[in-house]
């Protein structure tokens, strides 16, 4: 049950609480760019989440099992030449960034195959902001969320797994949709107001986005109401010896 | 020794990656495969890439697909002209189509001075807005002078002159833009069979008493023209010039109502002639042009 609950609460804090966009900041490039129409926001939105849980997916799975000081297919690879002890300290953590940009960039060159074969007319719409998917640090920044929940976490119980890897990069794809697809609402009703001279088109938007992001500060706190709400007393109950006997502490 | 093998495992890593990624995209390049007719590439070379619209589609892609896919005539493109049009038909392996070149006609002729119940108008400064209101001057057919044309041309070859929108034909290519956005319909495209062709410098289709109340070079749909020369045709009180019979090289007729009409609607517009490059010939030019901030910062205003 809790661990549903966590899910949900990843989910949730990834596509509105800290949304990539709007409280982190990630993503400005296509935020901006791409913002001009709804429908155009929304296939940018559609095929960033798409890219986000592939490389997501890719990422867990390459950290989990051989990029981690201690992962198995390493400590496993390393043994065959080196003792138990020294092969468990083979650290192939120094590959990730490259291991990520790699599995983002087959991902984008995918999904660019993909659209130009089945949806010519979306392909077209994106020009040259589709391959900038692959430098879009949205993207980066949930591969690296996930790689800081795996690597140096020391209680295995707390290492994230597959499906709440997977739950940031959906949802946090589906945040970025909703703020991309906002903004372009906004965007194509500021085309018909009488903005100033030095604020017309980018300094505008990056306003609004600025505004936008201040009212999705108004989620903050959401989630830990909801964890109180959701969390049967019981799990409290028997979290709350195991908390005070870890930390020495003896708040109730 | 735990630095070769992290060495090793890690180009092993990466090398197991690289196969996997390459062997899947691979299957999607070949799954996925879009068979693109070359010629559309090959047509797209040959336009000009100026994606201004002038042919009716939204690129000169668009334009390339269509004229490959659903057989477009290949004389469409007013930018590239007759090379254009030879090089895409020589592609398609058709008969060029002669094309004449089309440019734009400003009907008015007349400037701020020549129109009459003019009143102050402060709103926005464009064409299509001033359009909305009555009362901004006294013709309701004639150009506005807020630059809407000007705005809309992407080869700077359309200005708002003392209040009327003059073409400058050295720079025109003929794309339309700016009869797009005239909110009038003042400006057309006409077929230019010369350098310099006649055309009907006004569009009031007012009795001749009304267009003098508002205008000092309105027509004033007397017919002269139309009882000189067979090419004018006067309708609703504005003469049109019948461009399909129009031949350059016998004109005398229609020079004649050009000089017989009383308002000087008929003026002969396009690339400056030779009589007037010579009375321009002994002007001096200098040979450098300071930079002066009146005319060289954008034109965009503050309208906060």
């Amino acid at each position: 049950m809790t661990y549903f609950v966590d899910i949900l609460l990843i989910a949730l804090g990834a596509a509105l609480i800290n949304n990539f966009v709007f409280y982190y900041f990630v993503g400005i490039c296509p935020f901006i760019g791409v913002s001009r129409r709804v429908e155009m926001a929304f296939g940018m939105g559609c095929a960033v989440t798409f890219v986000m849980t592939i490389a997501a997916a890719i990422s867990w799975t390459m950290t989990r099992f051989v990029l981690m000081p201690g992962a198995p297919l390493t400590r496993w690879a390393a043994g065959l030449w080196l003792d138990p002890q020294a092969a468990a300290g083979v650290d192939l953590s120094i590959l990730s960034y490259i291991v990520y940009i790699f599995a983002i960039a087959a991902s984008v060159q995918f999904v660019e195959m993909y659209l130009r074969r089945f949806l010519p007319l979306l392909y077209r719409s994106f020009g040259v902001f589709l391959p900038l998917i692959t430098t879009n640090c949205a993207i980066l920044f949930a591969c690296l969320t996930i790689m800081s929940r795996l690597v140096g976490v020391d209680d295995p119980a707390a290492r994230w797994d597959l499906a709440q890897a997977l739950a940031l990069a959906l949802f946090g794809g589906v945040g970025f949709t909703l703020a991309i697809v906002i903004m372009a609402g906004i965007r194509e009703e500021l085309e018909a107001c009488d903005v100033p001279a030095p604020f017309r088109g980018v300094p505008i938007a990056l306003v609004v986005g600025g505004i936008l992001a201040m009212a999705f500060m108004g989620f903050t706190g959401v989630d830990n109401g909801l964890k109180t709400a959701l969390t049967p007393p019981a799990a409290i109950v028997a979290q709350a010896p195991q908390a005070d006997s870890g930390n020495g502490a003896s708040t109730p | 020794m735990i630095i070769w093998v992290t060495i090793g495992l890690s180009a092993a890593a990466m090398g197991t990656l690289a196969v996997f990624f390459t062997s899947v995209l691979g299957w999607a390049n070949r799954a996925f495969h879009v068979p693109v007719d070359p010629r559309i590439e090959a047509c797209a070379e040959a336009l000009p890439g100026a994606n201004c619209g002038g042919c009716g589609f939204v690129g000169c892609r668009e334009y390339a697909a269509a004229v490959v896919c659903d057989a477009e005539p290949v004389d469409r493109c007013v930018v590239g002209g007759q090379s254009c049009t030879e090089a895409l038909a020589a592609i398609m392996g058709v008969d060029p189509t002669p094309s004449l070149p089309y440019r734009p006609v400003v009907h008015c002729g007349a400037h701020t001075a020549d129109r009459l119940l003019r009143a102050p108008y402060h709103g926005e400064p464009t064409c299509a807005a001033a359009n909305l209101v009555t009362g901004v001057q006294g013709c309701t057919y004639g150009c506005l002078g807020f630059g809407d044309c000007q705005r809309a041309c992407p080869f700077d070859a359309i200005h708002v002159i003392d209040g009327l929108a003059t073409v400058d034909y050295t720079r025109c290519v003929g794309c339309g833009a700016c009869a797009r956005a005239c909110p009038r319909n003042i400006i057309t495209m006409a077929p230019f069979k010369a350098e310099r062709i006649l055309a009907v410098a006004c569009s009031n289709k007012d009795s001749g008493k009304d267009v003098r109340r508002v205008c000092e070079v309105g027509c004033i749909g007397c017919k002269a023209c139309q009882r000189a020369c067979s090419l004018f045709t006067v309708q609703d009180n504005l003469p049109s010039i019948d461009y399909d019979a129009y031949c350059p090289d016998d004109l005398g007729d229609a020079i004649r109502a050009m000089e017989k009409c009383p308002r000087h609607c008929i003026v002969a517009v396009g690339k400056p002639s030779a009589k007037d490059l010579a009375a321009l010939g002994d002007e001096q030019l200098p040979d450098v042009v300071a930079p002066d901030f009146k005319t060289t910062v954008d034109d965009t205003e503050w309208r906060g």
